[in-house]
């Protein structure tokens, strides 16, 4: 009983800490609009206000059956108070909070100038139209009683015929997938995964050629954040070095690429777009090294808080007077050149994308080649037990420069595209946010995957780019999302194999450990037989 | 002449962590071919001793010699290279890494894919428990298991000698006996070995020359057979009055 009201407390937390949030930076509001429109006929019914509640009552559904999932799924007492107390707690949250919205609007109090979503009008909407009091009411009613729908749901749906009805639906169609002459074709052709690969960077190619402007450069913006992604990967998913200062990197690359082929700075010492970028990534690369050396022996915490140090220094000497005559101080560099081909300039939004998308693919490539490779296993291994694989001859030092110098790299890159293509590169574009930003990235996408970062990169600068609104409040958006992630997901939306084994080694080979025990004891009372 | 000469030579060794002296002068030898035995009580120095000889740590005083080349100097990784690989205690396996992933790190220093892949037909044939569960994530694997694989793990840098550090610890005396016997083969296969036990009474019944160690210092050594019969070995170590 104990554990049914944690995990109704959980999952009701975590509920409530995610609808509040959401709510706060505009998310029902909008949602609400676009579903009722679609949904209900907007003339006649109050569309969006229908809509809303029914959001909220599969939020409150989604909260019950995820708190009586894992452990009561076996006693009808147990699921329901599972479900129940996730209900109560999650209304008794979010009434709570609609007691004080409501209480700001009852004494005028405009609060747009804190969170810019919410106006009067989209508190009294968030209130059902109705008196506060009233309002905090009707949440929690809805959420107990959906909260216990959960909870009787779960129990219905979980242990028994719709789980294996659903299994069997799964192996049907496997089956009829397996038996169907074009699987069994593609299986037979060994190149399969080539041709899909293949297809998938004809598809990407294809892409911008396909959008408008405004996808084009909101594409690319993501695609510079999967390019550091990609890299960041490398040194934390892979190597297992927190980095907290990464953003030092692209601050690097772009400032390489700028004070080179800016007229700005150093007029005399101006040269190409092409040989610029390249002198810019092995620089970063450099500094990579370079930043990693004093922090060669230190681990855990302790790295990521220097780490963490030198992406800020490197900010701040950016901005500093000292090199304001290169650096352009707090107003950043200017006229960035742009590259160019045969004469022909690719300063447009497309050609860029296709850039960036051509050095994510370079990137992914490198990454696969890493992983396969010696140096690959020595990352894994390091990450896993630093003395240990000292003592299989992995030499530590040199295995982690290369992780830094390698991540940077990607970020020197990302960088420098990032820099040509806004012609401006400044202080402020490389503020610690852009290392939490692509830390988030990988850790919503799911660390150590590579199409997790993809994943990441997309929800987390993607969706916000198109929800304009979500703009401001994107940090509070990313700590709700990772708050929730960490509760819901630790293994991020798209985890890889390993890291799928280590989030949920407690849940997933159990009873493999269990057959693992019992095999040990028989064989040793074997061998005590045959002596 | 050179038969007698010590592959592994170890010369007033003191290793401090911080200002905890906790090696006091050890010296001992291991000739090529042997299993010595390093006995001794919970905190005496024994692991201390074996990562300082594979340079995870660095002695303030005194040297350890290979094949008459002082190699306290380097780095462990470089001394990996030199043919020295060690079980490390508790056994200190990748758990979070297949059983196939950790034999290959073991191999981490070596590039001949052919011969790796006969030693790992070898480890197979050594412990065919981990042929099975190859594909198997070693956290998951039984206590005697995870042993076999650390084993098995330092046998594929195919070393001359294994240092291995309480290689029963926390295991059920029928499987000690087997990886005991294991320990044997792999000596007569040609590997010499340095073992570290707190086990006295198995660790003396397959070597052949043991070491006492007490608080950082060699306090007797002999032949296994005189240390079995030696009387303050069997009252404090092997239990018996
Ligand atoms: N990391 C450490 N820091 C400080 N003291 C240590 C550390 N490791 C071991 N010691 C001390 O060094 C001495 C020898 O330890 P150790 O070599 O582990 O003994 P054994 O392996 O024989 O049990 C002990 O007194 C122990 O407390
Ligand atoms: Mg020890």
């Amino acid at each position: 009983m104990g554990d049914n009201i944690r995990a109704g407390l959980i999952s009701g937390i975590a509920f409530g800490v995610i609808i509040i949030i959401t709510s706060l930076i505009g998310f029902f509001g909008t949602v609400s609009a676009l579903l009722g429109e679609f949904l209900f006929d907007p003339k006649t019914q109050p569309a969006a206000l229908y809509s809303l509640v029914l959001i909220l009552a599969l939020l409150g559904l989604w909260a019950g059956i995820r708190a009586a999932k894992p452990v009561g799924t076996d006693r009808w007492s147990g699921a329901l108070v599972s479900g129940a107390v996730a209900g109560l707690s999650t209304g008794l949250f979010v009434g709570i909070y609609t007691l004080i919205i409501g209480g700001f609007n009852a004494r005028g109090l405009d609060i747009r100038g804190y969170l810019a979503q919410m106006s009067p009008d989209a508190i009294r909407f968030l209130l059902f139209q109705l008196p506060p009091a009233t309002a905090a009411l009707s949440y929690f009613l809805l959420f107990t009683t959906t909260g216990l729908a959960g909870g009787f749901l779960a129990k219905t749906l979980g242990r028994g015929r719709l789980k294996k009805a659903n299994q069997q639906l799964k192996s049907k169609i496997t089956e009829l997938w397996e038996s169907t002459s074009v699987a069994v074709w593609l299986s037979k052709f060994p190149y399969t995964q080539y041709i899909v690969y293949g297809a998938i960077i004809i598809l990407a190619l294809l892409l911008p050629i396909s959008l408008g402007q405004y996808w084009n450069f909101t594409l690319g913006t993501v695609g510079v954040y999967v390019l550091m992604g990609l890299g960041i990967n490398i040194v934390v998913g892979m190597a297992g070095l927190l980095d907290l200062g990464y953003v030092a990197f692209f601050a690097v690359g772009a400032y390489t690429v700028g004070l080179l082929t800016s007229p700005q700075q150093l007029s005399q010492f101006q040269i190409d777009f092409w040989p610029a970028a390249f002198l810019a990534i092995v620089i970063a690369a450099i500094t990579g090294i370079i930043l990693g050396f004093p922090v060669l022996r230190l681990r855990g915490d302790y790295l990521a808080i220097v780490t963490l140090g030198f992406g800020e220094i490197i900010r701040i000497l950016v901005r500093s007077d000292l090199l304001s005559d290169f650096t352009g101080g707090p107003q950043g560099v200017r006229q960035i050149d742009g590259p160019s081909l045969f004469g022909i300039s690719l300063t447009n939004d497309r050609a860029y994308l296709y850039m960036i998308i051509l050095a994510i693919m370079l990137a992914i490539f490198v990454t696969i080649r890493f992983k396969d490779s010696r140096v690959g296993r020595a990352w894994v291994a390091m990450r896993e037990d630093e003395t240990v694989s000292q003592a299989m001859g992995i030499n530590t030092y040199t295995t982690k420069l290369l992780a830094f110098a390698v991540g940077a790299a990607f970020a020197g890159l990302g960088g420098v595209l990032f820099a040509s293509r806004n012609q401006y590169i400044g202080p402020e574009d490389a503020n610690l946010l852009v290392s939490i930003n692509v830390l988030a990235v990988v850790i919503v996408g799911g660390m150590g995957s590579i199409p997790g970062v993809f994943l990441g990169a997309f929800v987390l600068k993607g969706l916000p780019e198109i929800m304009r609104q979500l703009q401001d409040y994107r940090i509070l958006a990313f700590g709700a999302l990772l708050v929730v992630m960490m509760i819901v997901r630790p293994e991020g939306l798209w985890p890889s194999q390993r890291r799928r084994l280590e989030m949920h080694e407690e849940e997933l080979p159990l009873e493999e450990l269990e057959e693992t025990e019992a095999i040990g004891a028989l064989e040793a009372a074997l061998e005590e037989s045959t002596k | 002449m050179e038969n007698n000469a010590p592959v592994l030579e170890v010369i007033n060794l003191h290793t401090y962590y911080g200002n905890i002296h906790a090696l006091k002068g050890i010296t001992l030898s291991v000739h090529k071919g042997e299993i010595v035995t390093l006995i001794g009580a919970n905190g005496a120095g024994k692991t201390t001793t074996l990562k300082t000889i594979c340079g995870l740590l660095k002695p303030r005083l005194g040297e350890v010699y290979h094949e008459g080349r002082m190699i306290n100097v380097l780095k462990a990784h470089e001394i990996v290279s030199l043919g020295i690989s060690m079980v490390p205690e508790g056994r200190g396996i990748f758990s979070r890494l297949t059983v196939l992933e950790n034999l290959d790190l073991g191999a981490y220093i070596r590039t001949d894919r052919v011969a790796i892949n006969e030693d790992l037909d070898r480890v197979f044939s050594l412990f065919p428990r981990l042929k099975e569960r190859q594909k198997q994530v070693a956290g998951t694997l039984s206590g005697g298991e995870q042993q076999m694989l650390a084993i098995g793990r330092a046998l594929m840098a195919r070393p001359q000698i294994l240092l291995m550090d309480e290689p029963s610890m926390g295991l059920a005396p029928i499987l000690v006996e087997s990886i005991f016997e294991t320990i044997k083969t792999i000596n007569q296969e040609g590997v010499t070995v340095l073992l570290v036990e707190q086990n006295a009474l198995m660790a003396l019944s397959i070597a052949n020359r043991g070491y006492v160690l007490q608080t950082g210092q060699i306090v007797l050594q002999d032949t296994a057979a005189n240390l079995q019969i030696n009387e303050m070995v069997q009252k404090a170590y092997l239990g018996m009055e």
